[in-house]
């Protein structure tokens, strides 16, 4: 890879930028509603305020797979699969996110089989990652490495003060900051290596190796026993992927219908169901620990990274407290050699 | 434009339907177009998805043989998906994707004795094995077929049973669990006849579908009569929505069963973190 040059921004210049983006694509940018931000779509002259953006309340991964997304159209005579390519930015990615990014990336375009509706949504969206300054109070992306970026953006964003610093990592990105004439300036500066400071931890040092010697634990019973199996985990998840197929005839046409994504989450009962009734995960302690190892273990072994990107919002949203954390700690107590 | 699909399916007439018991059928399928049937090639064990556009989506394994012209599907009654099919008649268009999954090791295994346990509705995949082999019957030593069903009115496949039963070096044993006047077969669980099988174990494969919990006991019968656990190979039932390991449903620890899997050798299911049965 051709080393990209570095530049700076003014951060009075932000909104500008995203103004001029956001008549040539979609800009999908933190806006603040009720006190929390989300991904939403700015409209024309619309302003985003950061002051207070620690993150989204729920993932980037809302707009890679948007829930309800139409993936195939018929007709009495015709079936035609659909696809999203209109060009996109998602803008204020923190790295956690942008790592679950490439988390999903692996996942849907791994393994020899494209999903190819992701595949062109991700091929026509543009990162713009937003390194952190400080914390939120769940994250623990510093023992995760997820807390700086080597990779997965076209543009990166650092605080510095009244300026943002401004890496490019991909061609489309070095075209992005082209295009956007004098509101960048070229810099010989290096950015200052964010040092968000989370207060969690989780340590992975051979934590899949106890996990799998605590296959048998009692402790995900233990946490069964506070769980409400409500799925605010996965949903709120940076690399939660699963989702169904649903079947949506036109109801004024039947000869005429959709085939829709519905993202579904393994801790509910029916995940698992097959016709005949027969549910393979019954017990919710099953499904807890499904959750707990799809993230800390089977990653590693399938993508070769950890699925827990340490973004902290399982624990932010779980209205029984349950801490991923804090039970890794306990497998580590028990377990570790 | 993109020219790649995943979830699009090709159309199949229903061009024969065969009643197999009261609330299961057997489908014959033919593609609309023969580059269709092309593309669907596949190996017995695999299996396709068939959808009915505005209701939904199953998977089913084919019981026909990867040289047949058509394709054949067979349909219990179980669910929402099924209980439409049912209704199909002659003529009527079913939606086909795939195939998916590995199959069972049918070429891996040639110059061995093979036992086959087949339960109830997990017969299609292996019948479509069997029929595999008896056209390449020289390539293997000699075949048992263990079948077995709850009730003497679920037998499948009566016709090609019979023709199986007149092949050279062939067993073919099927047990009923509820006895019932008539029947003059065999009456209990598939393991009981497996157990008193006399075979050669260093030179014997296990083959086997079928519910779950079945699979278990097969499996360890399989261990008794001495066979390893490299020679073991069991197909799993799981919900499978996207067939190439995308939306996370047929997950067993880290495996997928629609990519990894159906069929995992015991070796396999052994090292897997999760309680598969």
């Amino acid at each position: 890879m051709v080393k990209q040059a570095n530049y700076t921004m003014e951060k009075k210049d932000l909104q500008k930028f995203l103004g001029a983006l956001a008549s040539k694509m979609d800009v999908y940018a933190p806006v603040k509603t009720k006190g929390r931000y989300n991904f939403s779509r700015l409209k024309r002259g619309q302003e985003i305020e950061l002051a207070g953006y620690s993150n989204t309340e729920f993932p980037p991964r809302e707009i890679l797979m948007p829930e309800g997304e139409t993936l195939v159209r018929y007709a009495r005579k015709t079936i035609c699969e659909v696809f999203d390519e209109r060009k996109k930015v998602l803008f204020g990615v923190r790295p956690c996110d942008v790592h679950g990014i490439i988390v999903l990336d692996k996942v849907m375009m791994g393994h020899g089989d494209m999903e190819m509706h992701y595949v062109e949504r991700r091929k026509s969206t543009l990162i713009i990652a937003l390194n952190c300054t400080e914390a939120g109070e769940n994250c623990f992306c510093e023992s995760m490495e997820t807390d700086t970026l080597t990779g997965g953006f076209d543009i990166l964003l650092t605080d510095a003060g009244e300026r943002y610093h401004v890496e490019v990592g991909t061609p489309e990105g070095a075209k992005l900051v082209k295009g956007a004439g004098r509101i960048f300036t070229e810099t010989l500066e290096k950015p200052v290596k964010p040092k968000p400071g989370c207060e969690k931890k989780l340590d992975m040092n051979g934590l899949p190796d106890m996990m799998k010697r605590a296959a048998k634990s009692k402790i995900w019973e233990d946490v069964a026993k506070r769980c409400l199996s409500c799925a605010c985990c996965t949903f709120s998840c940076p690399t939660c992927f699963c989702f169904s197929l649903k079947h949506e005839p036109d109801m004024t046409d039947l000869s005429k219908g959709e085939i829709k994504r519905e993202m579904d989450y393994c801790m509910l009962l029916r995940f698992s169901r097959v016709a005949g009734n027969m549910v393979f995960r019954q017990h919710r302690a099953e499904r807890v620990k499904q959750f707990f190892y799809h993230k800390l273990v089977y990653g590693m072994e399938n993508e070769g990274k950890s699925h827990c990107v340490g973004c902290g919002r399982c624990i932010t949203e779980c209205m029984a407290h349950i801490d991923i954390t804090e039970e890794a700690a306990k497998v580590r107590k028990s377990y570790g050699r | 434009m993109v020219d790649e699909h995943t979830y699009k399916p090709n159309p199949a007439k229903v061009v024969k339907i065969i009643d197999e018991t009261p609330d299961i059928k057997t489908f014959v399928l033919k593609f609309g177009k023969p580059a269709d049937r092309k593309h669907f090639s596949f190996m017995p064990g695999q299996f396709g998805l068939f959808s009915l556009m505005g209701i939904g989506e199953a998977p089913f394994s084919m019981c026909s043989t990867p040289k047949d012209p058509e394709i054949k599907i067979s349909v219990r009654n179980v669910g929402n998906v099924t209980n439409s099919m049912l209704t199909m008649k002659k003529g009527d268009l079913l939606g086909v994707r795939g195939p998916y999954g590995n199959g069972f090791p049918v070429d891996e295994i040639k110059g061995k004795d093979v036992i086959i346990v087949a339960g109830g509705i997990g017969f299609p995949p292996l019948a479509s094995t069997v029929e595999y082999i008896l056209q390449k019957r020289k390539d293997y030593g000699r075949i048992w077929v263990i079948y077995g069903v709850e009730h003497v009115n679920d037998i499948v496949y009566r016709s090609s049973a019979s023709r199986w039963k007149r092949a050279k070096n062939l067993e073919m044993i099927t047990t009923v669990e509820e006895k019932c006047k008539g029947w003059e077969g065999c009456v209990g669980l598939v393991t009981d006849p497996l157990k008193k099988l006399k075979i050669n174990p260093a030179n014997t494969v296990g083959l086997s579908c079928g519910p779950s919990v079945m699979l278990k006991f097969v499996s360890q019968a399989f261990q008794k009569l001495g066979i390893d656990d490299l020679d073991i190979h069991l197909s799993f039932e799981r919900m499978m929505q996207c067939g190439i390991g995308k939306c996370g449903h047929c997950n067993i620890g880290d495996k997928y069963v629609c990519r990894d899997g159906p069929i995992f050798s015991l070796r396999e299911i052994k090292r897997m973190q999760e309680e598969v049965w």
